[in-house]
């Protein structure tokens, strides 16, 4: 593995159009990745993640800011460069793509004889690599007479036949039902993980989130930070359970509540307590699964600033700046009603207190 | 087997109505053109049927003959001024004109048949006369018939080979037919008969035996045909033309291919075969172009070069030329086999003519495939995604 990041972002923007048309599409994005990691790409549609894979991928020439992939600049890269540099990378694409004219085996020897390999040694690669998306069988088969999943493992095996460092994929589990979706983000999990690839999934199935290493979040053209990202959703989607099944949002709430309660009560949850609470949640409190897990999340939440308590003095729970934030807008939020009370400053001296924050430099209101 | 995928090839078989109809667009066009380019050939061959079958080196015409069948005359004196001249061994004086032959078996049945008189103690003739029958038209009223003439002439190459006398009447004169030699039709003949110059005068009672319609000049053995040319050229006036055997060929080539709208016809009916064939090949090179765009676009992104396409699309044009061509070549030839029958015209595929066919063919596809790849300028890797 070399040392560098395999694929560099500085300052990247991005428009289209000419004139009185123009319109920016990327603005300023910037990121390293590096072998051996999964990154995936999230973003509502015309966020510009097709935008900004089409441009790591050489697929156009980068106009402002330095795309680097595996050490080729791209800014104002000509056709030849571009070239060389899509040759090294193994493309998953939404639709599949494969050639209909083609057999399975002749598609994915479509990517390798690019890589200048041929005869015998193709032949064993390409059984390889099927063998490896579990297409041994198909091997003749042309894509018509395969299913969805297939068609999308046969895609992998053409992406991932010249072992490319670089994996980049577009909503690889579109086309797909959960069960096939799943398997195949896995599989490319697998894969890239066994070649050391650096992986990029652009994707909006919040299903498969989980097998990346880190997420990136774009929203018109920006970058956004996950917290934000997860903040904006699942505010939404409380407000949205609020309005339209009040009953259900108390009761999970009373759930959540009373489930933190027990948390604090026993500082040490261990996982087979946690394997516990969601089996009785299911079949005694008749909860669905999603639902279960919902307040598990929500009470870990509170759990989560707890535990920070107990190790405050190595590591403190926030840093010197957010400490700062946090404690302002305690003090303000207690203003807002008109005044502070000494009620309500005893309470924050007491957060503060609990959450090993000092307020110097930090001046009380009055 | 893991050689280089022939992606052309799997792509025009992967739809196999589409290559079915492309190939059958393709063999009519090449049938056409085919078709077109013998009927022209065999138009300039059967045109110089008697330039090529009568023996001389030089023959002498009138300036306003442009072709045989309508000579026009010349004296007589200016193919005997030729014989003066070194180097020269014989001159035969050629009478040649349209006359009316009324079919032997149905007489109100009259059609215009080429006659042609000539002394018989001169030479020029012995490729289509022998020598038996040179002496048969010696005697008046005697003549010989070219036996592959149209039918409508009536069956005399029937009776004459059953042994029976044959008779017709030529201009309202009766005569006997002696014997047959064989020549064949052309575009503005449709048979012949070759008598003396004596009988030829019977026949034609009007003509006078001192203007002759060609002149033929045979030379001694070892002369060179031009260098006489010229000689006799300066010596004698400019009534008379003087030439070679090829510049008598020429002339009348010329005349059917440039003067007679036929020659212009038959190259324009292949031009038209080469744009029908042109159009079919482009409009499915096109549709294929075309389907696979997406395709097209995902080998773009995988790093394949627009070379590469460009080389996919030529390979199946190549491939449509090949399979259209043979097929083509298959009918036109029965076509041709059929058609000498039927016109006795000389229509015969040689070699060199089925070779210019095809790589006129490959050159149709080729251009078809080249047009059909603008489309694939447009081809953006980006759209894949």
């Amino acid at each position: 593995m070399d040392s560098g990041a395999r694929i560099a972002l500085e300052d990247v923007s991005h428009m289209y159009g000419k004139g009185a048309l123009e319109k920016q599409v990327l603005f300023d994005i910037g990121t390293h990745i590096d072998g051996g990691e999964i990154v995936i790409l999230t973003g509502p549609s015309g966020s510009g993640k097709t935008t900004l894979l089409t441009l790591i991928g050489a697929l156009r020439s980068a106009q402002k800011g330095s795309v680097k992939v595996l050490g080729q600049e791209l800014l104002n890269a000509g056709e030849k460069a571009l070239i060389k540099v899509r040759r090294q990378i193994g493309y998953i694409f939404q639709a599949h793509n494969l050639l209909d004219s083609l057999t399975v085996h002749q598609n994915v020897q479509m990517a390798l004889q690019l890589g200048g390999v041929t005869g015998r040694d193709a032949g064993d690669r390409i059984a390889t690599v099927l063998q490896r998306v579990g297409l041994a069988e198909y091997e003749h088969k042309f894509p018509g007479e395969l299913s969805g999943g297939q068609k999308q493992r046969a895609g992998i095996a053409r992406a991932l036949v010249n072992r490319p460092q670089i994996v980049l994929a577009d909503e690889p589990t579109a086309s797909l039902d959960k069960q096939s979706g799943r398997d195949v983000v896995e599989l490319i999990q697998d894969l890239a993980r066994e070649d050391g690839s650096a992986v990029i999934l652009v994707t909006h199935d919040n299903r498969i989130l989980d097998v990346a290493d880190r997420i990136l979040h774009l929203e018109d053209g920006r970058m956004k930070s996950l917290s934000e990202v997860v903040s904006e959703g699942t505010s939404r989607m409380l407000n949205l359970l609020e309005k339209h099944d009040p009953h259900s949002a108390n009761y999970l709430a009373a759930f959540s509540f009373a489930l933190a309660r027990i948390a604090y009560a026993d500082s040490e949850v261990t996982d087979s307590e946690r394997d516990e609470m969601r089996r009785i949640l299911h079949e005694v409190a008749k909860l669905e699964p999603a639902e279960v897990e919902f307040i598990m999340e929500l009470s870990m939440m509170q759990k989560r600033a707890r535990s920070g308590l107990d190790n405050r003095i190595t590591n403190p729970v926030f840093d010197k700046d957010r400490a700062e934030h946090f404690l302002n807008s305690l003090y303000a939020i207690a203003q807002a009603d008109g005044a502070v009370s000494s009620e309500e400053l005893v309470e924050i001296e007491a957060i503060a207190a609990e959450f090993g924050l000092t307020q110097s430099g930090i001046s009380a209101s009055d | 087997m893991f050689a280089s995928i022939p992606l052309g090839w799997l792509q025009l078989k992967a739809q196999k109505l589409r290559l079915v109809a492309a190939i059958m667009g393709i063999t009519f066009a090449v049938i056409l053109i085919f078709v077109q380019l013998e009927f022209r050939e065999a138009l300039f061959v059967s045109a110089v049927r008697y330039h090529t079958a009568m023996d001389y080196d030089l023959a002498m015409l009138s300036p306003k003959t442009d072709f045989m069948v309508s000579s026009k005359q010349f004296p007589r004196s200016r193919l005997y001024q030729a014989l003066g001249f070194d180097g020269v061994e014989s001159a035969t004086a050629v009478y040649m004109r349209l006359v009316s032959w009324r079919n032997p078996v149905d007489p109100s049945n009259a059609r215009n048949i080429l006659a042609i008189g000539f002394d018989p103690s001169e030479p020029g003739f012995e490729r289509l006369l022998n020598a038996e029958q040179v002496e048969a038209i010696k005697i008046p009223d005697q003549v010989i018939f070219d036996r592959r003439g149209r039918d409508e002439y009536g069956p005399v190459r029937e009776l004459l080979d059953a042994g029976q006398a044959v008779s017709a009447e030529i201009n309202d004169r009766r005569v006997a037919i002696a014997g047959m030699y064989e020549v064949g039709t052309s575009f503005g003949l449709d048979g012949g008969v070759i008598t003396s110059d004596l009988n030829f005068l019977r026949i034609l009672p009007t003509r006078k035996r001192s203007a002759i319609d060609f002149g033929l000049v045979k030379l001694k053995p070892g002369q060179d045909a031009e260098e006489v040319q010229a000689r006799i050229r300066e010596a004698i006036p400019g009534d008379v033309r003087l030439l070679t055997r090829r510049e008598f060929m020429d002339l009348e080539i010329q005349y059917w291919n440039k003067t007679t709208p036929i020659g212009y016809i038959f190259a324009f009916g292949a031009a038209m075969g080469l744009i029908v064939g042109l159009i079919i090949v482009y409009q499915i090179l096109f549709a294929d172009v075309q389907d696979h765009l997406k395709e097209y676009a995902t080998l773009k992104a995988m790093g394949y070069t627009h070379g590469y396409l460009r080389n996919v699309v030529l390979q199946e044009a190549v491939i449509l030329a090949v399979l259209g061509f043979l097929p083509g070549m298959g009918i036109a030839h029965l076509v041709f086999t059929k058609g000498s029958d039927a016109t006795r015209l000389p229509l015969d595929m040689s070699v060199q003519s089925a070779l210019g066919v095809f790589v006129l063919t490959v050159a149709m596809c080729a251009g078809s495939g080249m047009m059909a790849l603008r489309k694939l300028r447009a081809v953006d890797p980006a759209e894949v995604f």
